[in-house]
C-alpha cells in the first residue's frame, strides 16, 4: 500500500468500527485540541469557528471540563 | 441492598470512572467489561482469568480493537502528540451500548433477586458487534464459549 491510498474495507464489520474509533479518535483530538486553544488564550468564538460549530455548542461541550481543570478562560473574543 | 445491588453499584462506580479516564462523556459498554475485570468477584473473575482477561488483559485488548480498526482506514492512532487533555469533572452518563448489556443481564432472569454479579458479565458478552465482540475476537477469546461458562458459573451458583 502506498502513502497516497486509502484501504477500503470490504467488511461491514469493519467500517462500521472504523467509525465508531474514528468517532473516538476524533472527540479525544477534540477535548485535546480545544484545551490547548483555550490555554494559548483564544476565545470560545474564535475556537467556534475554527471548528465550524456556534459558539453556544463548543461551551457546552467544553466549559465544564476546562474551568474544572482550571483553565484561565476569556470572555472576550482573542 | 443485597449482595448483587452492591457488585452492580460498584461496577457502575468502577465504570464512570474508566470512562473519565478515557476521556469518554459515557459509559460504554467497554468501561463496563473492564469494571467486571476489575471488582473482586470470584464468580466473575474465574470466567474471565480462565480466558486470561485479567484488567491488563482486556485493557490491552480493547486498545489493539481500537487501533485495528483505525487502521482499517489507514489512520493510526498515534497520529498527533497533543497533551492529554483535562478530564470531566462530573460523572459520564451511561450510554447506549452500557445500557443494553446491562438490560440483556437483567433479561436472562425473571426475578430480580435471582440476579447474580455473573449476570452483568454474561450481558456484556451478549453484545453482537461493536468494541466488545471485535476486542475479544482479536485476543483470540471465543465470545460464545466465554459466554457459555458464565451460564455455567451461574447454574453451579444456583445448585
Amino acid at each position: 500500500m502506498s502513502d497516497a491510498e486509502v484501504p477500503v474495507p470490504t467488511d461491514p464489520a469493519d467500517a462500521l468500527a472504523a467509525v465508531a474509533a474514528l468517532r473516538r479518535l476524533a472527540d479525544r483530538l477534540e477535548d485535546a485540541a480545544v484545551e490547548q486553544a483555550m490555554r494559548a488564550g483564544w476565545g470560545w468564538p474564535r475556537v467556534a469557528e475554527a471548528l465550524g460549530v456556534t459558539r453556544q455548542a463548543v461551551y457546552k461541550k467544553h466549559a465544564q471540563r476546562l474551568i474544572a481543570a482550571g483553565v484561565k478562560l476569556r470572555r472576550r473574543e482573542g | 441492598m443485597s449482595p448483587f445491588d452492591e457488585y452492580l453499584h460498584a461496577v457502575i462506580m468502577r465504570a464512570h470512572l474508566e470512562a473519565r479516564d478515557d476521556g469518554s462523556p459515557t459509559v460504554e459498554v467497554a468501561h463496563l467489561l473492564l469494571a467486571v475485570a476489575t471488582e473482586p468477584e470470584p464468580s466473575v473473575h474465574s470466567v474471565l482469568s480462565a480466558a486470561g482477561l485479567d484488567r491488563d488483559g482486556v485493557r490491552a485488548a480493547l486498545e489493539r480493537e481500537f487501533e485495528h480498526s483505525l487502521n482499517v482506514v489507514g489512520v493510526s492512532a498515534a497520529g498527533h502528540d497533543l497533551p492529554r487533555p483535562s478530564r470531566l469533572p462530573t460523572k459520564p452518563a451511561l450510554g447506549t451500548s452500557a445500557k443494553l448489556a446491562l438490560e440483556r443481564g437483567f433479561g436472562a432472569v425473571s426475578r430480580k433477586k435471582d440476579l447474580r454479579p455473573a449476570h452483568v458479565l454474561l450481558g456484556i458478552l451478549s453484545a453482537q458487534a461493536g468494541t466488545v465482540p471485535r476486542a475479544l475476537a482479536l485476543a483470540g477469546v471465543d465470545q460464545e464459549d466465554l459466554a457459555a461458562r458464565t451460564r455455567l458459573a451461574l447454574t453451579d451458583d444456583n445448585d
